[in-house]
């Protein structure tokens, strides 16, 4: 029996439940307030950080910003993995190749042959979507199992190539030894990234409500509903493949002027298996669980580095440097096998319960 | 334009489909005139959903023609028919069920809009304003079929009988000229299907709507139907009105025969 | 014509081992559905486990490899515990990600209690330095024992796959496991047997390549791990005899390529590097895929509206 929208006071207990009933948990960014408070608490945050961190940190706040950034563009690069993932449904592995051919092109283009970093990043997001076309066409074809398999494959090209390019030339990695001001300094390199992942986040959110965000989400759903109402599955999958491979190619440049160096471990399973942990944990097709990811993996092994090293239990010595990854698998495990729909579904679940809570308590709206 | 006409709106030619050594349709012809309600009726396995899955792509037929108002559908890519005006619901209903109400029926007018990519982008702009157009379709749409209080809902959460509406309003918010049902009444109680042939023939008549509708409810169908239309064994064994077509002793004895059990076995 | 057959020898060893672990990974994946990307971690645990009874205890090589197989045993027993069966029921891809995490814990285990194996060390068998000549070709005893051991596994497995009771209620339960269930198939058992026997095999392909090359670590199975992934895909990930076959095309492929590319160079660039050598496989690997989706010896998977 469904309640009229424009009832009066009803009654506290009974009213709540059939509020329940006729309106369903929303989905995250509906609510008006969500779609402005969030953002426009996020920018602010970030924008303010520098100079709390100068307040609280003095002399290191420099040093602790540069951690943060670091936040930011894995953010991006778990944005990226998403939007294959989370929202076209792609069971790729396969962006850690994307986030070193993004490091590499800029320690090349920019370090070595002088030109100026954007046009590098530029280029080397148009090179990673060119890689991202040749990908995803064979990619359309393989499916589930195959595909998780045939894209840690090419992780494994990505990563042998450069490092076959790295010993060919006789360096350890690909360093960038001059840095423009802007980008050698910790406080405006923080802005460059803080903006570059306001801005493709905000563009994201905007791409997700549209028609082609929909056709994604669509597919997820179902592949042959999606094809009876007019969504073209091999246009809009491959169209999946080049933005997340874009992405990840800008993350990884900015992650090469950040660390100065480029080196082919950011191509390895290893870096998938962070990429995949964020977007799990923070939850798959989730705007919100991408930046939830994202500063999961950044603040952990910061946690872990309060820990004395080595860590003594019962008998055994243990550097807590190689914990780190332990205690990341076992946390995405336990993330996996208790929260199948990542932290941004706990956050779903709070919000119906104070709504509910809300609606007992005899308040309305 | 009058050969057209007289071809009706959708023409099967010699329709037929086999599954390896099966043959679910077997050198069918139909003709499914403009305006109607065309109902498709027969015991399970007569190759309904098969002829619905031909018309929508999802099944090649082995041989025949298929022509929708003069367009030749086997030319045309199953992505492309939505475009052309032709909708459906599935048996199993298919929602996208992780987006709300309203979010299904505006992914149904996907074929209609025309942002691209980098217009998608902007928070303003044609893209914007064409999303905002098709919102207001796809509210009215809705509240045709009286489920406007779900807009915001998340279908996957709703009740079964709610999600089969959404469904029919996702084939509706298309804007369609045809509409293929397939078992919309299952499952729905006595109440609510003297409801739904009333809004049936509502949007046949407001919306000028053709629907090709598989039923096994015959209450309905003698209620809603202009033609029917009985399938045996992928061949067609009478066609004509449904006072007629179900009084005819062979349909009795091939299928309304056999339909005690099989409603039997559905319940 | 010397050095080919000695490399192709040397192929039909190694591609022996891939098609050994492929076979635990095809085990794995038909009768519970998960990809295991923690394969060679599960792996390598046995083979160290060997490695530290033979240097800490000082035990016989004869008694202390049944001792390990014995370990294998009971820890593929309490992964599937503690890890597969809460996962039993969720998305391929998501166990596929899980199996990931697991490798990253398993690792860190192994790196907390056996420090040591951090670097390479020296892994020491009786067999070490015996070899025989045959015909101009070298063959070592490590090389020649692994074919042994791997022949009989795959006897045995198939014995047991086609003769014995659970073997088959194995197979039925791999097929369809709801139907095998009503049937009184003991599910639970059968994910617990198979999961501990995957483990089982993958510790004698560890040890087996501990032996050929005489080293050991924590991460040497890692590279391995992925071309006993080709080689399962390439059998269609779920045919046993496909497994082995896919495993020896790709230990002779590689091979092969090695010594086709051996000291050769283009312009500065030297070509007989192991990356090219892997890129070429997985390249071609994922070319292949494209033309057969389901494998080179899998049958196509039937799709429904």
């Amino acid at each position: 029996m469904p309640t009229s929208q424009s009832s009066a006071p009803p009654a506290p207990a009974s009213a709540g439940q059939q509020q329940t009933l006729s309106r369903p948990s929303m989905p995250i960014w509906s609510g008006r307030r969500a779609q402005v408070v969030l953002p426009v608490g996020a920018l602010i945050v970030a924008l303010a950080l520098p100079f709390v961190f100068d307040m609280f940190f003095g002399y290191s706040a420099g040093f602790q910003l540069h951690r943060i950034s670091l936040i930011y563009i894995f953010a991006l690069a778990a944005f990226a993995q998403n939007i294959l993932t989370g929202y076209a449904a792609q069971p790729s592995l396969g962006n850690a190749a994307f986030f070193g051919l993004g490091g590499y092109l800029v320690a090349w283009i920019a370090g070595d042959l002088g030109q100026p970093f954007w046009l590098a990043i530029i280029i080397a997001m148009i090179a990673s979507a060119g890689v991202g076309v040749i990908v995803g066409g064979p990619a359309l074809r393989i499916s589930g199992a195959y595909l998780a398999i045939a894209t840690i494959g090419l992780v494994l090209i990505a990563s042998s190539l450069f490092d076959f390019w790295d010993t060919t030339v006789g360096r350890m990695s690909y360093d960038i030894n001059t840095l423009p001001g802007v980008l050698g300094d910790d406080h405006s390199l923080y802005y460059v990234v803080a903006l570059v992942t306001i801005i493709v986040f905000a563009a994201g959110a905007v791409l997700l409500r549209s028609r082609i965000g929909r056709a994604w989400i669509a597919i997820r759903d179902s592949e042959s509903a999606a094809q009876a109402f007019g969504v073209n599955l091999t246009y809009y999958k491959l169209l999946a493949f080049i933005v997340s491979a874009a992405l990840t190619g800008l993350a990884g440049s900015l992650y090469a002027i950040w660390a100065q160096t480029a080196n082919s471990s950011m191509s390895s399973v290893d870096e998938t298996i962070v990429f995949l942990a964020m977007i799990v944990v923070g939850g798959l097709g989730s705007l919100l669980g991408s930046a939830l990811g994202a500063l999961f993996v950044g603040f952990l092994p910061l946690l872990l580095g309060q820990l004395p090293s080595p860590l003594n239990v019962g008998g055994l010595s243990i550097q807590v440097s190689t914990l780190t990854t332990g205690i990341y698998g076992l946390l995405l495990l336990l993330a996996l096998i208790f929260f199948p729909a990542g932290l941004a579904s706990g956050r779903d679940a709070l919000k119906s319960l104070l709504a509910r809570r809300a609606h007992v308590g005899g308040s309305n709206e | 334009m009058s050969d057209r006409d007289s071809a009706g709106l959708l023409s099967v030619r010699g329709l037929t489909v086999r599954f390896g050594g099966l043959i679910a349709i077997n050198a069918l012809d139909l003709d499914v005139p403009a305006g109607g309600i065309f109902a498709l009726v027969g015991p399970n396995g007569a190759g309904k959903t098969t002829l619905l899955n031909c018309i929508s792509g999802f099944v090649a037929p082995s041989e025949g023609a298929l022509t929708f108002d003069g367009v030749d559908l086997l030319t045309v890519g199953r992505h492309r028919r939505a475009a052309l005006g032709i909708g459906r619901t599935f048996q199993n209903v298919q929602l996208f069920s992780s987006m709300t109400a309203l979010g299904n029926v505006l992914t149904a007018q996907h074929a209609h809009l025309h942002a691209t990519f980098f217009t998608s982008l902007l928070p303003f702009g044609p893209a914007i304003a064409e999303d905002r157009r098709a919102r207001e379709v796809g509210r009215s749409t809705l509240a045709l079929l009286g489920i406007e209080q779900y807009c915001d809902a998340v279908t996957g959460t709703l009740p079964f009988g709610v999600q089969k509406l959404v469904g029919v309003a996702r084939a509706l918010a298309l804007r369609p000229r045809l509409v293929l049902l397939d078992e919309p009444a299952a499952g729905m109680t006595l109440t609510d299907v003297r409801q739904f042939a009333e809004s049936l023939r509502r949007w046949r008549d407001e919306l000028g709507v053709t629907f090709v509708l598989i039923e096994h409810n015959m209450a309905l169908v003698q209620n809603v139907a202009d033609t029917v239309c009985v399938l045996d064994y992928g061949r067609k064994l009478a066609e004509g009105r449904p006072a007629q077509v179900l009084a005819d002793p062979a349909v009795l004895e091939a299928y309304l025969g056999t339909a005690g059990r099989q409603e039997g076995a559905h319940a | 014509m010397q050095a080919f057959l000695q490399v192709t020898f040397s192929g039909l060893v190694t591609g022996s081992l891939y098609g050994l672990l492929a076979l635990g990974l095809v085990l794995i994946y038909r009768t519970t559905g998960v990809l295991n990307f923690a394969y060679s971690a599960l792996s390598t645990f046995g083979a160290c486990f060997l490695y530290v009874l033979l240097t800490s205890r000082g035990m016989n090589f004869w008694l202390a490899v049944p001792l390990s197989l014995i370990f294998a045993a009971v820890l593929g027993a309490v992964v599937e515990r503690l890890f597969a069966r809460p996962m039993l029921h969720a998305p391929i891809f998501t166990k596929a990600i899980a199996t990931l995490a697991l490798a990253l814990v398993l690792r860190t285990v192994e790196q907390a209690i056996w420090p040591q194996l951090a670097q390479t060390e020296h892994f020491q068998t009786p067999f070490e330095t015996a070899a025989i000549h045959v015909g101009g070709m070298y063959l070592t005893a490590a090389a020649l024992l692994s074919l042994v051991v791997v022949a009989i596994v795959v006897v045995a497995l198939t014995l047991f796959l086609n003769r014995t009771r659970l073997g088959i209620a194995m197979r039925a339960s791999a097929d369809n496991q709801p139907v095998a269930q009503l049937m009184g198939a003991p599910v639970g058992l059968i994910f617990l047997m198979t999961w501990s026997l995957a483990t089982v095999i993958g510790a004698l392909g560890a040890i087996l390549l501990a032996a050929q090359q005489r080293t050991i670590d924590i991460t040497y199975m890692d590279p391995v791990l992925l071309l006993a992934f080709v080689a399962a895909v390439l059998g269609g990930l779920d045919s046993l005899p496909g497994a082995l076959l896919g495993g020896i095309l790709v230990g002779l492929v590689e091979n092969w390529l090695a010594l086709a590319f051996a000291g050769h160079h283009i312009g500065p660039l030297d070509i007989s590097a192991p990356g090219i050598r892997e890129a070429l496989i997985f390249a071609g690997f994922i070319l292949a895929l494209v033309f057969r989706p389901q494998g080179l010896l899998g049958k196509a998977e039937l799709r429904r509206v």
